[in-house]
């Protein structure tokens, strides 16, 4: 069979290109990897056919500059762009750009991304093809007392949300109407300064909510799959950090409701590729829309190990005009997926991102287990990009199994010279209210004080460390002994001992 | 030798030879043996359990992972005493990033809590805010600007009159 394309270009960087080049070099496939300043020498630029630099560090000229990426594909004569997640992922205009030049963009085309970027267009076309939304008000009379009269309608407590962006910019939960006008002051001036747009959505905000969503797969002669639910309730700054399928919270007749309704959403967009319809559960069971994201998601992996599927493989199928190569009947999940986001950030300190530069790494393997990573042994992680560095994907026959399994791959997970959450993670999936399947988007902030292990090492770790410093030094030669510090001689870094 | 890790300071003394040692750790006695398996890996026992050490340096800095946590020591020379951190009044960047906004200037009364600039890195927003209520003595950061951590940015003193 002639391959879908001769040569791809992913316009992305860090695990989720090199994922990318995988699914490719196994179609045959030619890759092409762009690559910033600071991303000189990273995995990604060494696993692709070929590379080019595409600009300085700062993102906004290289990974997101339309002309950088369409100049890098008309040089090496790439035929289709994958954008990943992020960067411009989502952008409508660089959809188009990319087809305007004559080339194919693994996504759906323009006008979707523009109206699922839209939340008050997508609320309203969602709402318009019988997919629930939750109650709100999503009209274009924006004054002040117009929009009090509708959250008092609503009822407290309500969210008040941008209409563009993301990211929970600008985002506030109002609890009484004598908090409102300060909270919607506050919200619209977040909007404008991040999105340049201050149009506000009003929606009631639903406490100890779950956080589900359907992957839906759609080509372009009709056919709308879904692929099943996952589940990405433990998030931290309304980013996910913990997701698994299928959720633990869903019936099977609960799932089938809800998935039918990713697929209403998605023939309701017109939607062309892989992309995901997000709701939000309440306590009671009844799901609500919360957004579509018009391209992969960082969590696909999950979905890939219950159906033994390969997104990118079916999102390059899409893009070549190919027929989805399968029905809904036969796309069959078996048991259960958990994926952890390994992130360099310290949750001893706020979350914030902690660069540095990777010393040590030991990646988890072993039955059930799938880690798609960024990573080499000194990579610089640097500040101008997201800090993911890796994910861990554990299957099993069950929940049960495949939390175990997750377990004991954080324990083998080895990171050193960059902090990271993988304490959290560890801790996340040890909780019994993990072990319960009881979660819910405030399960962090809920259990953060059983979250945080010490700052310190015990002092086992310590005397240990200080044999392990005393070996490398006696294990030495006579030579090396009688330098100051033999370790700092050989280098500006390097691992410790050996003997 | 000595440790620091954090505020906190860890004296480490070892005897012993050949793999199998005594340890004493700020007064604590232990006894382990340890053995290297790789390359920045030994295998620890103590008290019939079997343990694994990963460390790296990197300059004065050790990366110690431990039972699922990494941490970070410095060696301190010896004879190094618990330096005790004053508040000086100076906010300092927490990570290193670029200052998005800064919405406060010199001589600005400031309450605890306020907003005073905006740091930027991997995509998120840091908002530094005040830790407790002052006078803006001092603004050592603008727009634009790249900062480390640990550099202080904002200096707050006292009120006029309270001090």
């Amino acid at each position: 069979m002639t391959p879908l394309f001769r040569k791809v270009l992913v316009a992305n960087r860090g695990e989720i290109a090199v994922r990318v080049f995988r699914t490719c070099r196994e179609l045959g496939v030619r890759t092409v990897a762009v690559y910033s300043e600071a991303d000189r020498g990273a995995r990604h630029v060494r696993e692709a056919d070929e590379s080019v630099a595409i600009g300085p560090a700062e993102a906004l000229r290289s990974y997101l500059s339309v002309e950088a990426l369409l100049r890098a594909a008309h040089e090496t004569g790439a035929e289709a762009i994958h954008p990943g997640y992020g960067f411009l992922s989502q952008s409508g205009d660089f959809a188009d750009a990319v087809r305007d030049a004559g080339l194919v963009f693994v996504g759906p085309p323009g006008d979707v991304h523009r109206l699922m970027g839209d939340k008050q267009a997508a609320r309203r076309a969602m709402a318009a093809a019988g997919v629930p939304v939750l109650p709100g008000y999503d009209g274009d009379e924006q004054d002040d007392v117009r929009l009090l009269a509708e959250a008092e309608r609503i009822g407290w407590p309500v969210l008040l949300k941008p209409t563009r962006g993301g990211g929970g910019k600008g985002m506030r939960i109002v609890g009484r109407a004598a908090d409102f006008a300060s909270a919607l002051a506050a919200s619209r001036r977040e909007a404008r300064a991040a999105f340049g747009a201050e149009t506000l959505l009003v929606e009631r905000y639903v406490e100890r909510s779950r956080h589900v969503e359907v992957q839906v797969v759609a080509d372009a002669h009709g056919a709308v799959l879904h692929l099943g639910e996952r589940e990405c309730s433990i998030q931290r700054r309304h980013q996910k950090i913990v997701e698994e399928t299928p959720s633990p919270a869903l019936s099977p007749a609960e799932r089938r409701e809800l998935c039918d309704a990713g697929v209403a959403a998605a023939r309701a967009a017109a939607y062309l590729g892989a992309g995901t319809v997000e709701f939000l559960m309440a306590p009671d069971g009844r799901f609500y829309f919360l957004e579509m994201n018009t391209r992969l998601q960082v969590e696909h992996p999950v979905t890939e190990a219950v159906t033994g599927l390969d997104l990118v493989r079916l999102q390059l199928e899409v893009a070549a005009g190919r027929p989805l190569p399968l029905t809904q009947e036969q796309v069959v999940a078996r048991g259960h997926a958990i994926e952890c986001r390994l992130y360099a950030e310290d949750p001893d300190n706020d979350d914030l991102p902690s660069p540095g530069r990777v010393l040590y790494l030991s990646e988890p393997e072993g039955p059930g287990v799938r880690v798609d990573s960024g990573l080499l042994v000194g990579s610089e992680v640097t500040i101008h990009y997201d800090p993911l560095l890796s994910k861990i994907v554990a299957w099993g026959q069950d929940r049960a199994e495949a939390a175990a399994r997750m377990r004991g791959a954080l324990r083998e997970t080895v990171v050193l010279g960059v902090v990271t959450n993988l304490a959290r993670l560890r801790a996340i999936v040890e909780h019994p209210a993990f072990t319960a399947g009881e979660l819910h988007t405030g399960f962090i902030e809920e259990h953060l004080s059983e979250l945080s292990p010490s700052r310190c090492p015990p002092p086992l770790a310590l005397a240990a460390l200080a044999a392990a410093l005393r070996l490398g030094r006696d294990g030495g030669s006579r030579a090396r002994r009688k330098a100051p510090d033999p370790w700092t001689s050989l280098g500006p870094w390097r691992l410790g001992g050996g003997a | 030798m000595q440790l620091r890790c954090g505020d906190e300071l860890f004296d480490v003394r070892l005897t012993g030879a050949k793999g199998d040692w005594q340890a004493v750790v700020n007064g604590q006695p232990l006894r382990l043996s340890l053995r290297a398996a790789g390359e920045g890996r030994f295998t620890v026992h103590h008290a019939g359990e079997s343990l694994t050490l990963h460390f790296a340096r990197d300059g004065a800095t050790l990366h110690l992972f431990w039972d699922g946590v990494a941490y970070r020591l410095v060696e301190a020379r010896e004879g190094a005493r618990r330096t005790v951190r004053h508040d000086t009044g100076a906010l300092e960047a927490p990570m290193p990033g670029r200052v998005s906004a800064v919405k406060v200037a010199v001589g600005q009364r400031v309450t605890k809590g306020e907003e005073l600039l905006v740091v930027e890195a991997m995509k998120m927003e840091n908002a530094l805010r005040a830790p407790r209520d002052g006078v803006v003595r001092a603004v050592h950061a603008s727009v634009g600007e790249m900062v480390a951590p640990g550099r202080a940015l904002v200096e707050i003193g006292d009120v006029e009159g309270r001090e």
